[in-house]
This record gives C-alpha cells, structure tokens and sequence, in this order.
C-alpha cells in the first residue's frame, strides 16, 4: 500500500513512462542484450544460433568483418592525402611572356680595354709560351721581352701549371719552375683519367693565403677549358672592383641590340624593352616585362602575331678569351621570374631566321599534407636575395651566396649582392677564390645543405619551345636587306652590315591553347565519410549508431554494473558489519532494485521481466513476429508456436 | 458515410498493422524501421530517449547536408586524368612541305615588274643621304598609279608635335615648316609608313608606322602583291610555283620507295604549291610500327633559293608541319623551317589530349555546333580551332570591307580583294586585323576541338652534304631530275629531312569522369550508411509511412468533417442512434476507434499504449509484465 504522496508520484511516473533499458544487472546480461538487440548484422546471430560449432562460426565471422573494417578504414585514412591530376584546355587571349634577350658577350671589347688591358696581354703571353700560339711575329718578341721584365700579378696569384699526372709535379709555365704539388687535385673533367697517355695536363692552383700549404690544384683535360676558366676568374675580379652604372655603359644600349622590333602585327621600339643587368652577360633587354603595369597579350597564334626582332651582333667587338661562340640569349619567362639566362638560355645563330614556337603549359601542385612544395617561398629559411618571385633556382642561388659570404667574406659575382655585403676581389680578399672553389665543390656535392633546404615552387608556368632555324636573309634579298638595315641603324654606323652581324628572331605562339595541369585532393571529408559508411555497412551493417551503441554499452553500460557491483558489495559489507550476517536476507540481485543508490534511476523492468518465471500455459516463442504486427495481433501466430517450442525448450 | 467506410477499409487492406493514429503509426516506425536511429528513440528510457532523438535529427541532418555537398560535386561534373606513354603501332603523322617562297621569281616576274620598279626606286630614293634631292627623272618610267594606291612614306619625327610627312615621289611636302625638315635631316629621323586610306576619299587616312624600313618595305610589298596575285586564276598561280618533281627530289619511307606522286598537292596562299605526304584523304594513312630514323620518311628537297622573290620573303628555307590525316596544314601557326644545306632530323612524339566533351568541358567534336561557317570545309579537311578563326576573320572581312582576303578561302559568291574593284580594302584589312574587339568575337565563338593532338618535335641539325660528299651527290640528284650532266643544285637550295618516332612515340592524357552515376550512389550509399545505417529500402519505408499518415489525415478530415455534421444534426436530433456501420466497424476494426462517439468498454482492457511495443524478439514475456504493473500500482 502506498505510504506516502512522493511514493505515489513515484509509482505514476514509472506507470506513465514505462522503461525498457539496457540496464542489466549482470554483465553477461547486458551482453546478451546487446547481441539481440544491436543493429550491426553479426552479434544476433552469436547468440541465436543453436550448437557449439555454429556459435563458433558466427564468432569468428564477426571478428574477422570487424577486422576487415578496421584494416579498410585504416587504408583508406593512409590514402586520404592522395591528390589526383587534372589537365584541362583554354582556349583563350593569353598573356604573351616575358622575352629576355642577351647579347652573348657582356661588354663592348673596344670600351673594356682600359680594364681589362693587363689581363689580356698576360693571357696572350700565357699563349704563346705555351702553345706557341702568336698572332704576329714581331708581336712575339717584343712580348716575350715584355715577359722577362715584368712580373706578372696575374700568374702570381694564380699560377697555370703543367701536370705531369705521374710524377705529381707540375711546371710553372711561365718561369719554367718545377714545383711539387701539395694537396688535393681536382679534375674539372672527369675523363681524364687515362693511362699511357703523355699529353701534359694544365690546370692553376689556388692557395689558402693564409696557410701556403693548403693548396687546390684544378686540372683540365684541355688548355682551351683552362684559359677560360683561369681567364673568367681574373675577369670577375676586375668587374668586381667596377661600379654598376659604369657597367651598364659599357655594354651594349639598347640601340645598338635591337635593329627592328614588331609585336602582333604592330611596330614596336626600344620603349617596349626594360633593361636588366645581368652580371655575366651585361645588358639584357626584356620585352613586355610588365614593369610599366600592362602587360601584353595575344589573342592570335601564329609566326605573324608573335614577337619578330632583328638583333644587331656585333662580332667584330667580341672579347675573344671571354666567350668563344657568336649570337645572342634568349630567354622566355614569366614576367615575374628571374631569367637565369646563363642557365637556361637558348642560344640564336646569326645569320639565321630563328623561330620558336611555343605551347603554353600551367602547372600547380598541392601544397602540404599532399607534397613537399612551396607556395610563396616565405617558409624557407633562405633569404631570396633576388627582387623576384621564389623558384627553386632562385633559392639554391642565394643559398649558396649567404654560404660564400659566411664562410669567405665576400659576394660571389654572378649573383646578386645580400645586404651589407660586396662583391669579392683580390685587393680585399686575397683568398676568395681559393674559398669559392672549395665551397663550389662542397655545393656540387650537396654538402652544404642548400638542397635539403630549398624547395620546388608548388606552381610554375612553363613555355615549351619549338625551334627551327632557317636562312636568313636569302641570297637575292640579301642585298636590299642589309642596305634597309644600314639606314634603320643609322648614321653612327657608317658601313654596311654584314649578314653575320644579324640574327633574326620569331616567338609566337603556337596555338592558343593553355594546358593548366593541376594536382587535386582525391578525396574530401565527405567522399571519406562515405567511404567508411560503404565499408562499415558491406561488412556488418554498422553505422555511427552502432559505435554510439557499442561506446553506450562496452563502455558506459558496463562500468556503470561493474560501478554497481562494486558499490553494493561495499555496502552489504557495511551493512554486514553494522547489522551483523543476521540482516543480509535479500540476494544482491534484488538489492539491485530497490536500491536509491543505483546511478541510474530507471527501473529495469526489462530485465526484471526476463527473470519471471515463464508462464507455465505460454510457451516461450524463439521465432520472431514479423515486422507489421503489433501485440493485439498476437493470435495470428499461434499456429506456428508449436514449431519453436521445439527449438526453444532443450 | 460511403466515402469514410472505404478508406478506412482501404488502409486496413494496405497496411495490416501500423495503427490508425499518427501516434500509433510513429511508434511502430520507430520500432520496425531498419534505420538504426529511431529504434533507439523508442527503446531506451526517458532521458536517453531524448538524446536518442536529437542524435537521430542530428543524424539526419548530417545525412542530407553530406548529399547536398555530394551532388553539388556530382553536378560540377569533374574529371580525372590518366596518363599513358610508350610506344605503338601508330599511323603516321601527315607532312606538309611547302617552300618558304610561294612562286618561282622567274614565272611571276612579268606581273610583279612594274612593284619591283617603284620599290627599287623608292628605296633608292629613301637611302641617299640627303633624301628630296634628287632628280625627278627616275620617276618617269614608273607606274605611279600603282603607287599612290598605297604609298610609302617618309615620316619625319624629329618635331614629336609635329610630324612632317614626306612622300617619297612627290617633292611637295604634306606639312608646313619645310624648312625646319630641311635642318633635321642630319639628324636622321626618319621613319618609314604605308599610307592606307579608305576609298572614300583622301581625308580618310591612316599611316602604319613601322620602327624599322626593312619591316615597312615588306610590309607594303605583300599588300601590293597581294593585289596584283589574287586577280591571277588558282590554275595559273600553281603552274607559276613549284611543282612537286621539281622540289622532292628523294623519297624514302621506311624501306619503302616512293616519289612525288605520293604527295597530295595543295595550293597554301602563303607558301603556293605545298605537298602532303600522308594526308589519307583518298588512300589509307601508313603506320609505322618501329621507332628510329630507319623506319621514318626521309626526303630530299630542293628549294631552288636562286629563285626567290626578292622583296616578298626574307628567310630561306622549307617550311615543314607534322598534323594529322585530313586536317589542314596551318603553316603559319605549327610550321617549322628547315634550313638548306642542312640534315634536319626530327623525332616525333604524338602527345595526345583526349577530353570528355559537353557537360565535362566545353569543347566540340566535330565543330559542327560552332557558330562560324568553316571555310576550311571545302579542302575536305576536319574541324580545327585555327580553321574556324581564319574562317571567322574572312566572314568578317567579306562582311565589313565587301571582298575576302587572300590569305584565306573565299565563302562562296565573293571575290578576292584586290586594288581595282576595292579601292579601301588594304585601310580596311588593316583597320579589322588590328581590331581586339574582332578577334575577341572570333576567340568567344571559336571552341577547341575535344582531341587534341600535338606533335613534340625534338629538332636536330647537320651540315649535309658534307664536302667530301657534295660532288657525286650534287651529280645524282641533278642527272636524276634533269637527265642532264649539269649540275643544277647547289647547296642553298638542297634539304635533307628524317621524320621518324622516337622511342617513346605516344603520351596520352585522356579523361575520364570522376563522379559517375555509380560513385554518386554509392558515395550516397555510404554516407546514409555512415550515420543512420540506412538504405534505399529505409527511405521507401518512410515514403510508405508518409503515404500511411496521408491516410490517416484524409480519414481524420472526413470524420471531422462527419462529426460536424452529425453536431448540426445532433442539435436537431440529440439522441441519434449509432448507426448500423458504426457499430460494425468498431467491431472490425479495433484499433480505430472513434473518439468522439465514446470509448469502446474493450479498450480499457487493452495495454494502455498499444504503440509502443517491447522489443521484438520477446514480445510475449513482456505481457504479463504490462499487466502486472497496473496491479501492483493498484494495490
């Protein structure tokens, strides 16, 4: 009989709100509770099916499907940065590159001369002693005279040596000194090693100033590489000590470059040229290179809308120990990328139509988690010494110049100058070059690190050329043309223009289309999602439902009994030694319903039904009333009851 | 009523069980749905039922917002890209061969006479030193008709404000402050312009500057003869260039001869006889099957450069393409020059773009929904981007100046332009060349084709002959055009040419659809799977509920409508009977039952919420509970 009105409102609000709950008083119970009652395919049948064997297997189906899950899911989280490439094609107006064009040679011969006097008569002399090479025979002697009585700076800093490979001892071509070499050799050309035979091999040492004994000697496998190399370094030297705006004078305007200039079916000028001074190859002059704010584009492919130049190259004004071939640079970039002309450049004949076709191509990659790329350059610890926009070239170049001027304090010529540095030259650094070379070597070698650190631009545009040369001019216009030209240079020039001072130069456009390569995230959140759902459900039809529930119970349900057990065990064992054994009359599984201490108030009425005794008239049914019926249809199975009375009393 | 009396029995044939309040039919939704969230809702106790239920809406909505994104992906229609390279059995590209020249000098030269007088003259005059003084003498045997249709002139820019322009002819000057030009011309100033006026009179005139003479000459020289050549009739114009026995001089295909009859002669306005080599237009195209320079096409050509026309093209040489069968050969654009006296070898990759066409990228296969006639059409040839804008520009110039250009096919029932019947054209050309708003037209209607396919050339040169060669080969080639012992060749005009695959002779992108209507279904699939652990049969299932719950309303309006009836005529009538079917249907049917008439005795004995039943599997041990808690809440 109710006591009391809370007991009342108890009692109505378990009427009202009748609970069916996992809330088993045992964990075996639960268990079972869950198989029957879970969603994902699999537990149901560990607990409904009948015979050891077949238990068995259904254990072994369950754990091997969830195994399967979890070994795709695990897959398919590895794969989930994958990227997939994409090439698509536009037709449309593009943006005409950047065109960079250099004369090869840097300066005018005719104005170097006052600087550069010294160095050549040093490398005549060094000619003809030792290859007997003499441009006159009155010259000869007069020079070799010169020779004796002046000792010469050049050879002194760096001497050029005869080899003899075997022997280890090299001449001193100019005094005729033997002298014993110490330390390393290094051979600038890798297939000289050969034996047997007694061609003498020239090289120049360097020294460390500082400590004689540390001595570099560089060989050659022939003379020609060895003047150069021994010419170009006494030649940085010289430009070094030149100041920019002087250099910029004495190389060529841009005037005397360019003879005739024709964009897209219009006449251009020097105008449409900026000029950029390049270290080693003087003034260069870039077409459309965006710096006065437009930049110019196409919307026709084909030689006649392209850029058409004709280029003065002046060959009679070549520095001859410099460089060796005739022609200019060119250079196709975007506009804001630096053209490493002395790296990537092509070279033009002269007399000689050049036409070069190009196909545009756009490429960009994903940056990080998909690749190891870089977007802007900013997260590289390098400082990009250059005024342009970050490329891997740009990066490895100033890398290495922060290296040269660390490690030997002074810039490198060939590339620009980081702040508070200058370049390097003998009268202040007497052992740069001796530095420089060991630290080339160190780079070549990956040595210094500037490989690991620099990294690919994740996007990059990229001009492929075609190039095809044909004779220009032909021999029946050649006459009207060189006469044309003449007067379009000018008065200045008071001569005819020979065919073999001009080089004649197409970029165009091959066609319209752009190919835009880019790298895309093959998958998504959404495509991973479902990806998990296809194999959480092809292999047990689970959900995220299922996980709540298997958390719900593994986790919460569970504790929750074992928290119960604990909770009642520690207090029959308080009441035990309160009240003494006499008291403990009820099991603990009774205990369990009553009990207010129970974390969760829902009366387990579920279960408690479970534990009634069975009606002794209603057999338990194992078969389940099909979906469409509810309890009043009832009567519509007891036909079939009999059936699985069988299966269900043994 | 009839109506209420057969839905009703309707629905109970429908759906024997579910339940005729919305209620009822919830319930047993929830319970029987294979959709994993509501069982949960309906299992659980009343605190987790709550978070069952939000978690089932949130679930849901995740489920919906998740479709959402995944057919907006399906709709943006992407592609994927795979790449294939290596070698196979392929046809062989098609080769044109044209000389950069387009007429043999020696025929054409009674035509262009008189051009070459005045452009004589007229650089005569523009390079003596002081320019003006001479005497008008020269001028006297000149066709300056000719002249004045498009004159050169000199411009003098020394004066930027005020540009003094002299015509080379005529000694008047067209500006004032003759003698202020006469000052500057120590300076050198000077530039060189075409004149263009339009035809309808003088004052409509523009001058083409031009940085450099060389280029202005050339410039002025190929309108002029553009002029004269496009009134000279086509069979005329490919008797005066150069015929193929001529120029093909050898023929090597693989270890197969073969000669100039193999070629397929076509007349290039910029380049005149040209000679396709493989067009397959009549024949079947070759294959080529081994990569190298031995299974490839090697010419030998002669360019004859003694010929040229002087003033009409500066470069020397032939001018060759790679395309592919049936398409034409836009020299101008893909062409390479392979220079005399030269080996040219060329390596061939077909690098090959083969794209998905409407909706995945607006590209046209066959170019036939583009919206510019191809004039290209009548050489036979397929669709190509640059065909339709060389077609678009010549509909244009037919259109605007009232002739077609030369340099392009004629639509039909339009002449060439030339000087005599259209006086303006040059202005006119030259006014819509220099256009951006046409061109843009062209580009805007123009569609690239969905194949493309290019041909990577990988170029290399070497002197040929070599000296120690020369003689004899010289000799052969000579005996074997002529049969004459004289030697007519020489190294200006003689060009070897290899075509052949390199090793790797194919790179094919070609795409395929990303999300097709199976990666949508199933991508589909597994989100509603990932989150509810639902199917299609769960989404017919709650279709099937919501036709159910239509049901129930349709026959809730009825009865409603009913019992409002019966009010009106329980006012006139208070104690109306049940009817007959009333009290059928309740016996029938025990699940509905008409609250407004009263509760049926027999429902008090049913379980208080029939809806809600216990788990399914031990449907009948929960009965005795049900009614065993009303008895102990009783006592």
């Amino acid at each position: 009989a109710p006591t009391g009105p809370g007991k009342k409102i108890t009692a109505r609000l378990k009427r009202t709100l009748p609970v069916r709950g996992p809330q088993a008083p045992t964990l075996s119970e639960l268990m079972r509770w869950y198989c029957l009652n879970t969603n994902t395919h699999g537990c149901r049948r560990i607990v409904v099916s009948r015979g050891r064997l077949r238990r068995l297997l259904w254990i072994v189906l369950t754990l091997s499907a969830v195994g399967l899950i979890l070994w795709q899911c695990a897959e398919l989280l590895m794969n989930y940065y994958s990227a997939s490439v994409s090439v698509t094609v536009q037709f449309q107006k593009l943006p005409f590159p950047a065109v960079t064009i250099c004369n090869i040679n840097p300066y005018k011969y005719s104005a170097m001369k006052e600087y550069l006097a010294e160095l050549d008569k040093e490398t005549k002399k060094a000619l003809e002693t030792f290859y007997g090479f003499s441009e006159g025979k009155s010259k000869v002697r007069r020079s070799v005279d010169d020779w004796n009585s002046t000792g010469s700076d050049f050879f002194e800093q760096i001497p050029l040596l005869k080899v003899e490979d075997f022997s280890r001892t090299a001449t001193e071509l100019h005094s005729g000194q033997k002298r014993k070499i110490e330390g390393s050799v290094f051979h600038k050309d890798s297939s000289i090693v050969n034996s047997g035979d007694s061609n003498d091999i020239i090289g120049f040492q360097l020294c460390d100033a500082n400590n004689s004994s540390e001595c570099a000697l560089y060989t050659f496998s022939s003379g020609v590489n060895a003047i150069q190399e021994w010419y170009k370094l006494h030649y940085m030297n010289i430009m070094a000590q030149i100041p920019l705006e002087i250099k910029e004078k004495l190389s060529y305007s841009a005037e005397d470059l360019l003879l005739t200039c024709y964009f897209d079916g219009l006449s251009c000028d020097k105008r449409h040229f900026t000029r950029f001074h390049h270290p080693l190859h003087g003034n260069c002059y870039t077409f459309n290179s965006g710096e006065s704010g437009t930049i110019l584009s196409t919307s026709t492919g084909g030689s006649e809308y392209g850029l058409h130049v004709v280029l003065y190259i002046d060959e009679a004004d070549y520095n001859p120990f410099l460089v060796t071939s005739t022609g200019a640079k060119i250079m196709i970039h975007d506009q804001n990328e630096y053209p490493f002309i002395e790296d990537i450049g092509t070279e033009i004949e002269t007399a000689a139509a050049t036409s070069i076709g190009m196909h545009f191509t756009q490429s960009r990659k994903l940056s990080k988690p998909y690749s190891d790329c870089t977007e802007t350059g900013a997260d590289i610890p390098v400082e990009n010494l250059y005024n342009k926009s970050y490329s891997l070239q740009i990066c490895l170049h100033s890398c290495f110049q922060k290296a040269m001027v660390d490690s030997c304090g002074c810039a490198q010529y060939a590339q620009p100058l980081p702040a508070g540095a200058e370049y390097c030259n003998y009268k202040k650094n007497p052992n740069w070059m001796y530095c420089y070379y060991r630290l080339h070597e160190k780079f070549v070698k990956e040595q210094l690190g500037c490989q690991q650190i620099c990294k690919d631009a994740c996007s990059f545009k990229e001009w492929a050329l075609t190039t095809s040369i044909a004779q220009w001019p032909s021999i029946v216009s050649e006459d009207w043309m060189l006469r044309v030209l003449s007067w379009d240079k000018g008065q200045k020039l008071n001569k005819k223009l020979n065919k073999t001072d001009l080089a004649n130069l197409m970029v165009f456009y091959k066609d319209l289309n752009e190919r835009f390569i880019s790298e895309n995230p093959a998958n998504t959140l959404v495509i991973l999602l479902s990806n998990f759902g296809g194999q959480l459900g092809l292999w047990m039809s689970c959900s995220v439902v299922c996980v709540i529930e298997i958390v719900e119970v593994f986790f919460i349900d569970s504790l929750s009994i074992v928290l119960r057990r604990q909770w009642q065990r520690a207090k029959k064992w308080w009441s035990g030694r309160q009240q003494g054994r006499a008291a403990q009359t009820s099991d603990v599984e009774r205990q369990g319903h009553e009990n207010p201490a129970c974390i969760d108030e829902d009366l387990p009425t579920f279960t408690t039904a479970l534990r009634l005794p069975l009606p002794q008239d209603s057999p338990l049914p194992r078969t389940p009333p099909p979906n469409y019926s509810t309890l009043r249809l009832d009567t519509a199975f007891t036909e079939q009851l009999p059936d699985t009375l069988e299966l269900g009393q043994h | 009523m009839n109506l209420k009396k057969y839905l009703v029995r309707a629905l109970h044939r429908l759906q024997k069980g579910p339940g005729y309040t919305y209620k009822e039919l919830l319930v047993w939704y929830c319970d029987n749905t294979n959709t994993h969230g509501p069982k949960r809702i309906i299992k659980e106790g009343p605190k987790k039922k709550l978070i069952w239920f939000f978690l089932t809406l949130l679930f849901a909505s995740l489920v919906f917002w998740q479709w959402g994104i995944l057919i907006n992906t399906y709709l943006s229609y992407n592609v994927t890209s795979s790449l294939s390279i290596g070698f196979k059995t392929m046809k062989f590209p098609a080769v044109t061969i044209c000389n950069a020249n387009p007429f043999k000098y020696s025929e054409v030269k009674p035509l262009l006479k008189e051009l070459d007088k005045l452009i004589e003259a007229a650089l005569e005059r523009i390079l003596q030193p002081t320019p003006g003084n001479s005497s008008d003498n020269e001028s006297l045997g000149l066709d300056l008709e000719l002249w004045n249709q498009i004159p050169l002139v000199l411009i003098d820019e020394h004066d930027k404000d005020n540009p003094i322009i002299l015509d080379i002819f005529e000694t008047s000057q067209t500006a004032v402050g003759n003698e202020t030009a006469m000052d500057s011309r120590a300076n050198k100033k000077y530039k060189l312009a075409v004149k263009l006026c339009s035809h309808q009179g003088p004052e409509n005139c523009t001058y083409r500057n031009f940085s450099s003479a060389a280029q202005a000459v050339t410039e002025w020289y190929i309108l002029q003869s553009t002029s004269i050549l496009s009134k000279v009739p086509l069979h005329e114009r490919i008797r005066m260039g150069y015929q193929a026995e001529d120029m093909i001089l050898a023929c090597l295909y693989g270890a197969e001869p073969c000669n100039y009859k193999n070629f397929t002669q076509i007349y290039h306005p910029d380049h005149g006889n040209c000679y396709i080599f493989n067009w397959g237009m009549d024949e079947e195209a070759l294959n080529s099957s081994n990569p190298g320079a031995e299974f490839g096409l090697k010419l030998i050509l002669d360019i004859s450069q003694q010929d040229y026309i002087p003033y009409l093209s500066s470069a020397a040489g032939a001018r060759l393409m790679l395309h592919q069968q049936k398409s034409f050969p836009f020299l101008k654009d893909q062409g390479i020059y392979a220079m005399a006296g030269t080996e040219t070898s060329i390596g061939v990759l077909v690098d090959e773009l083969e794209r998905m066409g409407y909706p995945y990228s607006d590209c046209t296969v066959n170019g036939s929904d583009v919206p510019v006639q191809n004039l290209y059409s009548q050489y036979n040839t397929s669709y190509s981007i640059q065909a339709c804008l060389r077609s678009c520009f010549q509909n244009h110039m037919v259109e605007i100046c009232g002739c077609g250009h030369y340099m392009f096919p004629l639509p039909q029932g339009v002449n060439y332009c030339n000087n005599e019947d259209n006086p303006g054209w040059a202005y006119c050309y030259s006014s819509l060349r220099s256009s951006i708003k046409q061109r843009q037209i062209c580009i805007d209607s123009c569609k690239e084709t969905c194949n493309d396919t290019q041909y990577k050339m990988t170029i290399s040169m070497a002197d040929w002959p070599s000296e120690a060669s020369e003689d004899w080969i010289f000799h052969i080639l000579s005996y074997e055009r002529d049969m004459s012992t004289n030697v007519t060749l020489d190294r200006n005009g003689i060009i070897k040419l290899n075509i052949y695959f390199q090793e790797y002779n194919y790179r094919t992108i070609s795409e395929s659809a990303a999300t097709t209507i199976v990666w949508l279904l199933s991508s589909l699939g597994g989100q509603f799977g990932f989150w509810m652990g639902g199917s299609v049969l769960c989404l017919i299932e709650f279709g099937e509920i919501i036709i159910d719950s239509l049901w129930i309303t349709v026959i809730n309006v009825i009865s409603w409508c009913k019992g409002l009836k019966q009010r009106r005529a329980r006012a006139r009538y208070p104690d109306a009977p049940p009817t007959v079917s009333e009290l059928v249907e309740a016996h029938t049917n025990l699940g509905f039952q008409h609250e407004a008439v009263g509760a049926v005795p027999r429902a008090q004995a049913l379980p208080p919420e029939p809806g809600t039943p216990p788990p399914n599997y031990d449907s009948l041990r929960v009965q005795p509970l049900d009614t065993l808690g009303p008895d102990s809440d009783a006592d």
